[in-house]
Protein backbone atom coordinates (compact mmCIF):
# COMPACT_ATOMS: atom_id res chain seq x y z
CA UNK A 1 0.00 0.00 0.00
CA UNK A 2 2.62 2.15 0.63
CA UNK A 3 6.20 1.92 0.28
CA UNK A 4 9.52 4.31 0.99
CA UNK A 5 12.58 3.32 -1.19
CA UNK A 6 15.68 4.36 -0.03
CA UNK A 7 14.68 8.02 0.73
CA UNK A 8 17.52 10.56 2.23
CA UNK A 9 16.15 14.26 3.46
CA UNK A 10 18.73 16.73 4.87
CA UNK A 11 17.56 20.28 5.49
CA UNK A 12 19.81 23.45 4.85
CA UNK A 13 22.08 21.17 2.75
CA UNK A 14 25.37 22.11 2.17
CA UNK A 15 25.70 24.28 4.90
CA UNK A 16 27.37 25.07 8.37
CA UNK A 17 23.56 24.21 9.87
CA UNK A 18 23.10 20.75 7.78
CA UNK A 19 20.80 18.51 9.65
CA UNK A 20 20.23 15.27 7.75
CA UNK A 21 16.47 14.00 8.76
CA UNK A 22 16.21 10.84 6.74
CA UNK A 23 19.18 8.42 5.91
CA UNK A 24 18.51 5.97 3.27
CA UNK A 25 14.91 5.32 4.82
CA UNK A 26 13.16 1.90 3.29
CA UNK A 27 9.70 0.95 4.63
CA UNK A 28 6.84 -0.82 3.04
CA UNK A 29 3.33 -1.33 4.78
CA UNK A 30 0.90 -3.77 3.47
CA UNK A 31 -2.68 -3.14 2.88
CA UNK A 32 -4.66 -2.89 6.59
CA UNK A 33 -0.74 -2.45 8.08
CA UNK A 34 -0.86 0.06 11.09
CA UNK A 35 2.77 0.83 12.37
CA UNK A 36 3.71 2.86 15.15
CA UNK A 37 6.80 4.66 15.21
CA UNK A 38 9.27 5.93 18.38
CA UNK A 39 12.25 7.67 18.68
CA UNK A 40 14.21 10.45 20.42
CA UNK A 41 13.65 13.93 19.46
CA UNK A 42 15.40 14.75 16.48
CA UNK A 43 15.09 10.95 15.28
CA UNK A 44 13.18 11.78 11.65
CA UNK A 45 9.76 10.50 12.63
CA UNK A 46 7.78 13.74 11.79
CA UNK A 47 10.34 14.41 8.56
CA UNK A 48 9.35 10.73 7.28
CA UNK A 49 5.38 11.84 7.72
CA UNK A 50 5.68 14.67 6.00
CA UNK A 51 8.18 13.17 3.43
CA UNK A 52 4.99 11.06 2.89
CA UNK A 53 2.32 13.51 2.44
CA UNK A 54 4.04 15.18 0.16
CA UNK A 55 5.06 18.28 2.61
CA UNK A 56 8.61 17.53 2.14
CA UNK A 57 10.07 16.19 -1.06
CA UNK A 58 13.10 13.72 -0.49
CA UNK A 59 16.17 14.55 -1.68
CA UNK A 60 17.16 10.92 -2.71
CA UNK A 61 14.33 7.79 -2.99
CA UNK A 62 10.82 8.14 -3.89
CA UNK A 63 7.78 7.20 -2.10
CA UNK A 64 5.09 4.94 -3.52
CA UNK A 65 1.29 5.06 -2.64
CA UNK A 66 -1.20 1.89 -3.86
CA UNK A 67 2.04 0.97 -6.71
CA UNK A 68 1.92 4.84 -8.18
CA UNK A 69 5.00 7.03 -7.53
CA UNK A 70 4.42 10.34 -5.72
CA UNK A 71 7.52 11.23 -4.89
CA UNK A 72 6.98 14.15 -6.98
CA UNK A 73 3.24 15.72 -6.45
CA UNK A 74 2.25 18.94 -4.28
CA UNK A 75 1.11 17.82 -0.98
CA UNK A 76 -2.98 19.07 -2.38
CA UNK A 77 -2.72 16.18 -4.73
CA UNK A 78 -1.51 13.65 -2.36
CA UNK A 79 -3.38 14.69 -0.06
CA UNK A 80 -6.61 13.07 -2.01
CA UNK A 81 -5.49 10.04 -1.01
CA UNK A 82 -3.82 10.12 2.59
CA UNK A 83 -5.36 11.54 6.00
CA UNK A 84 -3.97 13.54 8.17
CA UNK A 85 -4.34 14.52 11.78
CA UNK A 86 -1.28 16.70 13.35
CA UNK A 87 -0.10 17.38 16.79
CA UNK A 88 -1.77 20.84 17.49
CA UNK A 89 -5.60 20.14 17.72
CA UNK A 90 -6.32 23.38 16.22
CA UNK A 91 -4.08 22.38 12.82
CA UNK A 92 -6.65 20.10 11.36
CA UNK A 93 -10.02 22.33 11.39
CA UNK A 94 -11.25 25.12 10.39
CA UNK A 95 -12.32 27.31 13.05
CA UNK A 96 -14.51 30.05 11.56
CA UNK A 97 -16.35 27.32 9.95
CA UNK A 98 -19.43 24.31 11.24
CA UNK A 99 -18.79 21.19 12.06
CA UNK A 100 -20.69 20.08 9.17
CA UNK A 101 -18.75 22.45 6.53
CA UNK A 102 -15.42 21.18 7.84
CA UNK A 103 -16.84 17.39 7.56
CA UNK A 104 -18.51 18.57 3.84
CA UNK A 105 -14.28 20.05 3.04
CA UNK A 106 -12.91 16.39 4.20
CA UNK A 107 -15.81 14.37 2.27
CA UNK A 108 -15.06 16.22 -0.86
CA UNK A 109 -10.93 15.35 -0.19
CA UNK A 110 -10.96 12.75 -2.75
CA UNK A 111 -13.61 13.48 -4.84
CA UNK A 112 -13.74 16.29 -7.50
CA UNK A 113 -14.79 20.24 -5.58
CA UNK A 114 -18.00 21.14 -8.07
CA UNK A 115 -20.17 23.90 -7.59
CA UNK A 116 -22.73 22.01 -5.62
CA UNK A 117 -24.09 22.74 -2.34
CA UNK A 118 -21.17 21.16 0.58
CA UNK A 119 -23.99 20.39 3.15
CA UNK A 120 -27.10 18.71 1.70
CA UNK A 121 -29.33 16.41 3.58
CA UNK A 122 -28.01 13.22 2.62
CA UNK A 123 -24.40 14.01 3.56
CA UNK A 124 -25.57 15.52 7.04
CA UNK A 125 -27.03 12.11 7.90
CA UNK A 126 -23.57 10.64 6.81
CA UNK A 127 -21.83 13.26 9.19
CA UNK A 128 -24.10 12.35 11.73
CA UNK A 129 -23.80 8.55 11.76
CA UNK A 130 -19.59 9.45 11.57
CA UNK A 131 -19.68 11.83 14.59
CA UNK A 132 -21.75 9.11 16.62
CA UNK A 133 -19.29 6.93 16.90
CA UNK A 134 -17.19 9.71 18.80
CA UNK A 135 -20.19 9.82 21.57
CA UNK A 136 -19.34 13.24 22.46
CA UNK A 137 -22.56 14.54 21.11
CA UNK A 138 -21.55 16.48 18.43
CA UNK A 139 -23.47 14.73 15.68
CA UNK A 140 -26.44 17.21 17.35
CA UNK A 141 -24.02 20.02 17.40
CA UNK A 142 -23.11 20.27 13.26
CA UNK A 143 -24.04 23.90 12.86
CA UNK A 144 -21.69 24.99 15.52
CA UNK A 145 -18.49 26.67 14.83
CA UNK A 146 -15.45 24.41 15.57
CA UNK A 147 -13.70 27.37 17.02
CA UNK A 148 -16.20 26.89 20.20
CA UNK A 149 -15.52 23.43 20.28
CA UNK A 150 -12.45 22.23 23.07
CA UNK A 151 -9.12 20.95 21.73
CA UNK A 152 -9.83 17.12 22.54
CA UNK A 153 -12.86 17.95 20.97
CA UNK A 154 -11.27 19.67 17.65
CA UNK A 155 -8.97 16.30 17.34
CA UNK A 156 -11.82 14.04 17.58
CA UNK A 157 -13.06 15.79 14.78
CA UNK A 158 -9.86 15.91 13.17
CA UNK A 159 -9.55 12.04 13.53
CA UNK A 160 -13.06 11.40 11.85
CA UNK A 161 -12.11 13.83 9.06
CA UNK A 162 -9.00 12.00 8.48
CA UNK A 163 -10.38 8.59 8.16
CA UNK A 164 -14.41 8.75 7.37
CA UNK A 165 -12.88 9.20 3.13
CA UNK A 166 -11.61 5.90 3.64
CA UNK A 167 -8.17 7.13 2.88
CA UNK A 168 -5.19 5.01 1.38
CA UNK A 169 -2.98 5.88 3.95
CA UNK A 170 -4.13 7.69 7.31
CA UNK A 171 -1.01 9.92 9.15
CA UNK A 172 -1.06 10.09 12.63
CA UNK A 173 1.52 12.87 14.13
CA UNK A 174 1.83 12.66 17.68
CA UNK A 175 -1.88 13.75 17.63
CA UNK A 176 -2.20 12.99 21.15
CA UNK A 177 0.73 14.70 22.63
CA UNK A 178 -1.15 18.15 23.21
CA UNK A 179 -3.96 16.93 25.15
CA UNK A 180 -4.22 16.18 28.91
CA UNK A 181 -4.08 12.02 29.92
CA UNK A 182 -8.51 11.88 29.64
CA UNK A 183 -8.79 13.17 26.63
CA UNK A 184 -5.60 11.50 25.12
CA UNK A 185 -7.00 8.26 26.16
CA UNK A 186 -10.55 8.81 24.14
CA UNK A 187 -8.42 10.10 21.40
CA UNK A 188 -6.16 6.96 21.27
CA UNK A 189 -9.92 4.74 21.60
CA UNK A 190 -11.24 6.24 19.28
CA UNK A 191 -8.15 6.23 16.90
CA UNK A 192 -8.18 2.42 17.52
CA UNK A 193 -12.09 2.76 16.07
CA UNK A 194 -11.79 4.23 13.34
CA UNK A 195 -9.01 2.30 11.54
CA UNK A 196 -10.67 -0.98 12.46
CA UNK A 197 -14.15 0.68 10.96
CA UNK A 198 -12.52 1.73 8.00
CA UNK A 199 -10.11 -0.68 7.66
CA UNK A 200 -7.53 1.78 7.27
CA UNK A 201 -2.95 1.40 6.66
CA UNK A 202 -1.73 3.48 8.98
CA UNK A 203 1.07 5.42 10.25
CA UNK A 204 1.52 7.17 13.79
CA UNK A 205 4.42 8.90 15.38
CA UNK A 206 4.04 9.13 18.97
CA UNK A 207 6.30 9.61 22.67
CA UNK A 208 4.02 7.19 24.35
CA UNK A 209 5.71 3.97 24.18
CA UNK A 210 2.70 2.45 25.61
CA UNK A 211 0.61 3.63 23.48
CA UNK A 212 2.84 2.48 20.50
CA UNK A 213 2.94 -1.24 21.72
CA UNK A 214 -0.69 -1.26 22.96
CA UNK A 215 -1.61 -0.02 19.01
CA UNK A 216 -1.21 -1.68 15.70
CA UNK A 217 0.33 -4.33 14.46
CA UNK A 218 4.42 -3.07 13.72
CA UNK A 219 6.34 -1.00 15.64
CA UNK A 220 9.55 0.78 14.58
CA UNK A 221 11.69 2.92 16.36
CA UNK A 222 13.91 5.77 14.90
CA UNK A 223 17.32 7.10 15.48
CA UNK A 224 19.57 9.81 13.97
CA UNK A 225 17.05 9.43 10.71
CA UNK A 226 17.65 5.45 10.47
CA UNK A 227 15.00 2.75 11.29
CA UNK A 228 16.94 0.63 13.88
CA UNK A 229 14.75 -1.78 15.00
CA UNK A 230 11.36 -3.11 14.30
CA UNK A 231 8.78 -4.95 15.81
CA UNK A 232 6.02 -7.23 14.63
CA UNK A 233 2.95 -9.41 14.98
CA UNK A 234 3.41 -11.77 18.68
CA UNK A 235 6.81 -10.55 19.23
CA UNK A 236 5.15 -6.49 19.64
CA UNK A 237 2.60 -8.08 21.45
CA UNK A 238 4.94 -9.47 24.42
CA UNK A 239 6.80 -6.59 24.63
CA UNK A 240 7.24 -3.98 27.23
CA UNK A 241 8.15 -0.32 27.53
CA UNK A 242 11.59 -1.79 29.42
CA UNK A 243 12.53 -4.18 26.43
CA UNK A 244 12.43 -1.17 23.80
CA UNK A 245 14.49 0.88 26.35
CA UNK A 246 16.98 -1.59 26.86
CA UNK A 247 16.80 -2.01 22.56
CA UNK A 248 16.93 1.57 22.50
CA UNK A 249 20.12 1.64 24.80
CA UNK A 250 22.06 -0.23 22.27
CA UNK A 251 22.07 2.11 19.94
CA UNK A 252 22.46 5.25 22.16
CA UNK A 253 24.81 7.83 21.27
CA UNK A 254 27.49 8.51 23.59
CA UNK A 255 27.78 11.54 26.09
CA UNK A 256 25.80 14.06 26.39
CA UNK A 257 22.54 14.58 27.32
CA UNK A 258 20.87 11.31 27.18
CA UNK A 259 18.49 10.40 24.64
CA UNK A 260 16.55 7.81 26.75
CA UNK A 261 15.48 10.49 28.75
CA UNK A 262 13.99 11.98 26.39
CA UNK A 263 12.73 8.98 24.72
CA UNK A 264 11.00 8.24 28.32
CA UNK B 1 -30.35 60.59 1.66
CA UNK B 2 -31.94 58.36 -1.45
CA UNK B 3 -28.92 59.79 -3.19
CA UNK B 4 -26.63 57.98 -0.11
CA UNK B 5 -28.75 55.03 -0.47
CA UNK B 6 -27.96 54.76 -3.94
CA UNK B 7 -24.21 54.82 -3.44
CA UNK B 8 -24.29 52.91 -0.37
CA UNK B 9 -25.63 50.16 -3.14
CA UNK B 10 -23.38 50.17 -5.82
CA UNK B 11 -20.31 50.75 -3.63
CA UNK B 12 -21.86 47.91 -1.50
CA UNK B 13 -20.77 45.48 -4.28
CA UNK B 14 -17.43 46.50 -3.85
CA UNK B 15 -17.63 46.20 -0.69
CA UNK B 16 -18.87 42.55 -1.08
CA UNK B 17 -15.59 42.14 -3.05
CA UNK B 18 -13.62 43.46 -0.25
CA UNK B 19 -15.21 41.25 2.35
CA UNK B 20 -14.25 38.06 -0.09
CA UNK B 21 -10.53 38.70 0.19
CA UNK B 22 -10.01 40.73 3.56
CA UNK B 23 -12.31 38.63 5.65
CA UNK B 24 -12.84 35.05 3.51
CA UNK B 25 -9.70 34.28 2.15
CA UNK B 26 -7.96 36.33 5.07
CA UNK B 27 -5.88 38.60 2.21
CA UNK B 28 -5.73 42.37 2.17
CA UNK B 29 -5.85 42.99 -1.38
CA UNK B 30 -5.36 46.44 -2.79
CA UNK B 31 -5.42 45.39 -6.30
CA UNK B 32 -9.22 47.07 -5.99
CA UNK B 33 -8.19 50.48 -6.24
CA UNK B 34 -6.87 50.12 -9.53
CA UNK B 35 -9.44 47.77 -10.96
CA UNK B 36 -12.52 49.59 -9.64
CA UNK B 37 -11.15 52.20 -12.07
CA UNK B 38 -10.48 49.81 -14.51
CA UNK B 39 -14.28 48.43 -14.51
CA UNK B 40 -14.74 52.12 -15.13
CA UNK B 41 -12.87 53.21 -18.09
CA UNK B 42 -13.54 49.81 -19.64
CA UNK B 43 -17.57 50.79 -19.48
CA UNK B 44 -17.47 53.73 -20.15
CA UNK B 45 -15.10 53.55 -23.25
CA UNK B 46 -17.10 50.93 -24.16
CA UNK B 47 -20.41 53.30 -23.93
CA UNK B 48 -18.79 55.71 -25.94
CA UNK B 49 -18.01 53.83 -28.53
CA UNK B 50 -21.81 52.61 -28.61
CA UNK B 51 -21.77 49.43 -26.88
CA UNK B 52 -25.03 48.53 -25.30
CA UNK B 53 -25.13 49.19 -21.74
CA UNK B 54 -25.79 45.86 -20.52
CA UNK B 55 -22.59 44.60 -22.55
CA UNK B 56 -20.31 47.34 -21.69
CA UNK B 57 -21.09 46.57 -17.82
CA UNK B 58 -20.28 43.07 -17.97
CA UNK B 59 -17.01 43.53 -19.77
CA UNK B 60 -15.92 46.37 -17.54
CA UNK B 61 -16.73 43.62 -14.95
CA UNK B 62 -14.58 40.89 -16.23
CA UNK B 63 -11.61 42.73 -16.77
CA UNK B 64 -11.64 43.18 -13.03
CA UNK B 65 -11.54 38.95 -12.96
CA UNK B 66 -8.44 39.62 -14.92
CA UNK B 67 -6.53 42.24 -12.75
CA UNK B 68 -7.92 39.89 -9.61
CA UNK B 69 -6.09 37.03 -11.39
CA UNK B 70 -2.84 38.92 -12.02
CA UNK B 71 -2.57 39.75 -8.16
CA UNK B 72 -3.25 36.07 -7.24
CA UNK B 73 -0.23 34.90 -9.61
CA UNK B 74 1.79 37.27 -8.36
CA UNK B 75 1.21 36.43 -4.67
CA UNK B 76 1.02 32.16 -5.30
CA UNK B 77 3.30 31.41 -8.17
CA UNK B 78 5.74 34.42 -7.94
CA UNK B 79 5.55 33.88 -4.09
CA UNK B 80 5.50 38.28 -3.77
CA UNK B 81 3.65 39.07 -0.11
CA UNK B 82 0.08 39.91 -0.90
CA UNK B 83 0.03 43.77 0.07
CA UNK B 84 3.12 44.16 -2.62
CA UNK B 85 1.42 42.15 -5.18
CA UNK B 86 -1.39 43.91 -4.74
CA UNK B 87 0.20 47.21 -4.91
CA UNK B 88 1.94 46.79 -8.17
CA UNK B 89 -1.13 45.06 -9.96
CA UNK B 90 -2.47 48.44 -8.35
CA UNK B 91 -0.20 50.67 -9.62
CA UNK B 92 0.23 48.97 -13.18
CA UNK B 93 -3.18 49.56 -13.80
CA UNK B 94 -3.24 52.97 -13.54
CA UNK B 95 -1.42 53.16 -16.56
CA UNK B 96 -3.81 50.46 -18.38
CA UNK B 97 -6.68 52.66 -17.21
CA UNK B 98 -5.17 55.61 -18.54
CA UNK B 99 -4.52 53.81 -22.04
CA UNK B 100 -7.81 52.33 -21.64
CA UNK B 101 -9.36 55.82 -21.60
CA UNK B 102 -7.19 57.52 -23.68
CA UNK B 103 -7.56 60.56 -21.25
CA UNK B 104 -7.84 61.11 -17.38
CA UNK B 105 -11.79 61.22 -17.64
CA UNK B 106 -14.45 60.35 -20.23
CA UNK B 107 -18.07 61.89 -19.60
CA UNK B 108 -20.65 59.71 -20.25
CA UNK B 109 -23.24 62.58 -19.71
CA UNK B 110 -24.91 61.99 -23.61
CA UNK B 111 -24.57 58.66 -23.77
CA UNK B 112 -26.46 55.95 -23.01
CA UNK B 113 -26.04 53.98 -20.02
CA UNK B 114 -27.61 51.72 -17.04
CA UNK B 115 -28.99 54.78 -15.74
CA UNK B 116 -30.82 56.55 -18.64
CA UNK B 117 -33.91 55.54 -18.30
CA UNK B 118 -33.97 56.24 -14.83
CA UNK B 119 -32.62 59.60 -15.19
CA UNK B 120 -35.15 60.44 -17.92
CA UNK B 121 -37.95 59.69 -15.57
CA UNK B 122 -36.71 61.51 -13.22
CA UNK B 123 -36.26 58.16 -11.09
CA UNK B 124 -32.90 58.53 -10.10
CA UNK B 125 -31.91 59.21 -6.56
CA UNK B 126 -35.57 58.16 -5.37
CA UNK B 127 -36.80 55.48 -4.04
CA UNK B 128 -36.92 53.91 -6.94
CA UNK B 129 -33.71 53.33 -8.30
CA UNK B 130 -32.77 52.25 -4.78
CA UNK B 131 -35.70 49.60 -5.10
CA UNK B 132 -34.08 48.26 -7.86
CA UNK B 133 -30.42 48.87 -6.86
CA UNK B 134 -31.38 46.55 -3.90
CA UNK B 135 -32.78 44.02 -5.94
CA UNK B 136 -29.71 44.37 -7.74
CA UNK B 137 -27.71 43.71 -4.53
CA UNK B 138 -29.68 40.77 -3.15
CA UNK B 139 -28.94 38.98 -6.19
CA UNK B 140 -25.02 39.34 -5.92
CA UNK B 141 -25.77 38.92 -2.08
CA UNK B 142 -27.49 35.23 -2.34
CA UNK B 143 -25.29 34.35 -5.24
CA UNK B 144 -22.11 35.23 -3.47
CA UNK B 145 -23.77 33.29 -0.64
CA UNK B 146 -24.82 30.33 -2.50
CA UNK B 147 -21.25 30.03 -3.91
CA UNK B 148 -19.66 30.17 -0.59
CA UNK B 149 -21.72 27.30 0.43
CA UNK B 150 -20.62 24.77 -2.15
CA UNK B 151 -17.64 22.46 -2.50
CA UNK B 152 -15.29 25.16 -4.03
CA UNK B 153 -16.85 27.93 -1.92
CA UNK B 154 -16.02 25.76 0.92
CA UNK B 155 -12.83 25.14 -0.36
CA UNK B 156 -12.28 29.09 -0.72
CA UNK B 157 -13.46 29.83 3.13
CA UNK B 158 -10.76 27.00 4.15
CA UNK B 159 -8.62 27.84 2.79
CA UNK B 160 -8.64 31.86 4.14
CA UNK B 161 -9.61 29.81 7.80
CA UNK B 162 -6.36 27.41 8.16
CA UNK B 163 -4.12 27.26 5.08
CA UNK B 164 -2.44 24.03 6.54
CA UNK B 165 -5.58 22.09 7.03
CA UNK B 166 -7.00 23.25 3.60
CA UNK B 167 -3.72 21.61 2.12
CA UNK B 168 -4.19 18.39 4.07
CA UNK B 169 -8.16 18.04 2.85
CA UNK B 170 -6.46 18.13 -0.69
CA UNK B 171 -7.32 21.76 -1.70
CA UNK B 172 -5.29 23.14 -4.30
CA UNK B 173 -4.58 26.56 -1.97
CA UNK B 174 -2.82 28.60 -4.77
CA UNK B 175 -5.99 28.02 -6.87
CA UNK B 176 -8.41 29.05 -4.27
CA UNK B 177 -6.30 32.53 -3.36
CA UNK B 178 -6.67 33.08 -7.42
CA UNK B 179 -9.98 32.31 -7.74
CA UNK B 180 -10.97 34.83 -4.60
CA UNK B 181 -9.03 37.27 -5.64
CA UNK B 182 -10.45 37.03 -9.13
CA UNK B 183 -13.98 37.48 -8.17
CA UNK B 184 -13.70 40.10 -5.74
CA UNK B 185 -12.08 42.35 -8.04
CA UNK B 186 -14.52 40.86 -10.68
CA UNK B 187 -17.04 42.32 -8.18
CA UNK B 188 -14.99 45.60 -7.49
CA UNK B 189 -14.87 46.37 -10.82
CA UNK B 190 -18.43 46.09 -12.03
CA UNK B 191 -18.81 48.24 -9.29
CA UNK B 192 -16.79 50.71 -10.54
CA UNK B 193 -18.58 50.16 -14.19
CA UNK B 194 -21.90 50.85 -12.38
CA UNK B 195 -20.63 53.69 -10.81
CA UNK B 196 -19.34 55.57 -13.20
CA UNK B 197 -22.55 55.16 -15.16
CA UNK B 198 -24.57 56.33 -12.09
CA UNK B 199 -22.24 59.72 -11.93
CA UNK B 200 -21.80 60.26 -15.79
CA UNK B 201 -17.91 60.09 -15.88
CA UNK B 202 -15.45 57.57 -15.33
CA UNK B 203 -12.01 59.61 -13.96
CA UNK B 204 -8.39 58.35 -12.97
CA UNK B 205 -9.02 59.21 -9.96
CA UNK B 206 -11.99 57.63 -8.69
CA UNK B 207 -10.50 54.60 -7.40
CA UNK B 208 -7.90 55.81 -4.97
CA UNK B 209 -8.59 55.51 -1.18
CA UNK B 210 -11.52 53.25 -2.00
CA UNK B 211 -9.81 49.99 -0.25
CA UNK B 212 -10.61 52.27 2.75
CA UNK B 213 -14.60 52.41 1.82
CA UNK B 214 -14.28 49.20 1.52
CA UNK B 215 -12.87 48.01 4.91
CA UNK B 216 -15.17 50.97 6.50
CA UNK B 217 -18.41 48.95 5.09
CA UNK B 218 -16.92 45.58 6.53
CA UNK B 219 -15.95 46.42 9.70
CA UNK B 220 -18.73 49.40 10.59
CA UNK B 221 -21.13 46.12 8.96
CA UNK B 222 -19.37 43.40 10.96
CA UNK B 223 -19.91 45.49 14.34
CA UNK B 224 -23.77 46.16 14.06
CA UNK B 225 -24.66 42.30 12.96
CA UNK B 226 -21.87 39.80 13.74
CA UNK B 227 -23.34 36.27 14.70
CA UNK B 228 -21.50 34.12 11.91
CA UNK B 229 -23.86 33.31 9.91
CA UNK B 230 -22.49 34.10 6.48
CA UNK B 231 -25.92 35.41 4.38
CA UNK B 232 -26.56 37.78 7.81
CA UNK B 233 -23.04 39.05 7.24
CA UNK B 234 -22.69 39.60 3.29
CA UNK B 235 -26.31 41.69 4.13
CA UNK B 236 -24.64 43.39 7.04
CA UNK B 237 -21.31 44.28 4.75
CA UNK B 238 -24.06 45.90 1.91
CA UNK B 239 -25.63 48.04 4.98
CA UNK B 240 -22.24 48.63 6.59
CA UNK B 241 -21.72 50.34 2.77
CA UNK B 242 -24.97 52.52 3.01
CA UNK B 243 -24.03 53.58 6.77
CA UNK B 244 -20.60 54.28 5.73
CA UNK B 245 -21.99 56.54 2.79
CA UNK B 246 -24.63 58.09 5.11
CA UNK B 247 -21.58 59.04 7.83
CA UNK B 248 -19.76 60.35 4.61
CA UNK B 249 -23.21 62.52 3.67
CA UNK B 250 -23.75 63.96 7.17
CA UNK B 251 -20.22 65.09 7.74
CA UNK B 252 -20.21 66.69 4.53
CA UNK B 253 -22.96 68.93 5.36
CA UNK B 254 -21.34 70.18 8.47
CA UNK B 255 -20.79 73.93 6.54
CA UNK B 256 -16.94 73.59 7.33
CA UNK B 257 -16.15 70.59 5.54
CA UNK B 258 -16.01 70.66 1.53
CA UNK B 259 -15.92 67.62 -0.69
CA UNK B 260 -11.98 67.63 -0.71
CA UNK B 261 -12.17 66.45 2.73
CA UNK B 262 -13.71 63.18 1.87
CA UNK B 263 -10.80 61.05 1.75
CA UNK B 264 -9.36 62.46 5.69
CA UNK B 265 -13.10 61.76 6.71
CA UNK B 266 -12.53 58.00 5.39
CA UNK B 267 -9.54 57.38 7.37
CA UNK B 268 -11.32 58.80 10.44
CA UNK B 269 -14.26 56.95 9.96
CA UNK B 270 -12.05 53.60 9.47
CA UNK B 271 -10.43 54.40 12.48
CA UNK B 272 -12.90 55.34 14.63
CA UNK B 273 -14.22 51.47 14.04
CA UNK B 274 -11.44 50.00 14.50
CA UNK B 275 -10.86 51.76 17.68
CA UNK B 276 -14.50 51.39 19.20
CA UNK B 277 -14.44 47.54 20.01
CA UNK B 278 -11.64 47.80 22.01
CA UNK B 279 -13.45 50.03 24.29
CA UNK B 280 -14.47 48.64 27.46
CA UNK B 281 -18.22 49.08 27.08
CA UNK B 282 -17.82 47.15 23.60
CA UNK B 283 -15.89 44.61 25.17
CA UNK B 284 -18.38 43.94 28.17
CA UNK B 285 -21.75 43.99 25.61
CA UNK B 286 -19.66 41.51 23.98
CA UNK B 287 -18.76 39.44 26.95
CA UNK B 288 -22.73 39.12 27.48
CA UNK B 289 -23.14 38.21 24.68
CA UNK B 290 -21.05 35.43 24.81
CA UNK B 291 -22.25 33.92 27.69
CA UNK B 292 -25.51 33.80 26.22
CA UNK B 293 -24.03 31.30 23.75
CA UNK B 294 -22.36 29.28 26.54
CA UNK B 295 -23.27 26.00 25.92
CA UNK B 296 -22.33 22.85 28.65
CA UNK B 297 -20.11 20.57 26.49
CA UNK B 298 -20.62 16.58 27.03
CA UNK B 299 -17.42 15.99 28.41
CA UNK B 300 -17.60 18.78 31.44
CA UNK B 301 -19.41 16.50 33.15
CA UNK B 302 -17.95 13.45 34.24
CA UNK B 303 -19.64 10.12 32.94
CA UNK B 304 -20.09 7.35 35.37
CA UNK B 305 -17.13 5.43 34.24
CA UNK B 306 -14.55 8.40 34.97
CA UNK B 307 -15.90 8.34 38.36
CA UNK B 308 -15.43 5.20 39.16
CA UNK B 309 -11.60 5.30 37.55
CA UNK B 310 -11.09 8.01 40.39
CA UNK B 311 -9.66 10.32 37.69
CA UNK B 312 -12.93 12.82 37.67
CA UNK B 313 -11.80 16.25 38.48
CA UNK B 314 -13.89 19.42 38.79
CA UNK B 315 -14.59 20.28 34.98
CA UNK B 316 -13.38 23.53 36.45
CA UNK B 317 -9.90 22.14 36.56
CA UNK B 318 -10.14 20.53 33.08
CA UNK B 319 -7.07 21.92 30.54
CA UNK B 320 -9.78 22.98 28.13
CA UNK B 321 -11.11 26.27 29.33
CA UNK B 322 -13.37 28.25 27.28
CA UNK B 323 -12.88 32.19 26.61
CA UNK B 324 -16.65 32.68 27.61
CA UNK B 325 -16.44 30.86 30.88
CA UNK B 326 -13.89 33.51 32.70
CA UNK B 327 -16.75 35.82 32.86
CA UNK B 328 -18.57 33.32 35.12
CA UNK B 329 -15.89 33.36 37.32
Amino acid sequence: MLEVRNVSKAFFPHTINEKVALRDISLKLASGDFVTVIGSNGAGKSTLLNVVAGRYRPDIGTVWIDGSDVTKLPDHKVAQQVGRVFQDPMAGTAPHLTIEENLAIAWARNRKRRLRLGVTRQRRDVFREELKILELGLEDRLTARVGLLSGGQRQALSLVMAAFTQPRILLLDEHTAALDPQRAALITRLTEELVTRHELTALMVTHNMEQALALGNRLIMMHEGRIIFELGGEAKHQASVGDLLAEFDKFRGSGGLSDRTLLG
Amino acid sequence: MTAALDLGLIFGLMALGVYLTFRILDFADLTIDGSFTTGAATAAILLVGGWPPLAATAVGGCVGLVAGLVTGLLNTWGKIHPLLAGILTQIALYSINLRIMGRANVPLLRTETLFTPLREAGLLGTFVSVAILAGLLALFVIALVWFLSTDVGLALRATGDNEGMARAQGINTDLMKCLGLSLSNGMVALSGALFAQYQGSADIGMGIGLIIAGLASVIIGTAIINNGRLWITAIAVVAGSIVYRLIIQAALSIPWFNPNDMKLLSALIVIVALLLPRWDVFNRIRARSREKQFVVEPWDTPDPEELDSGDARPPSQGVTKKAGRKNNA
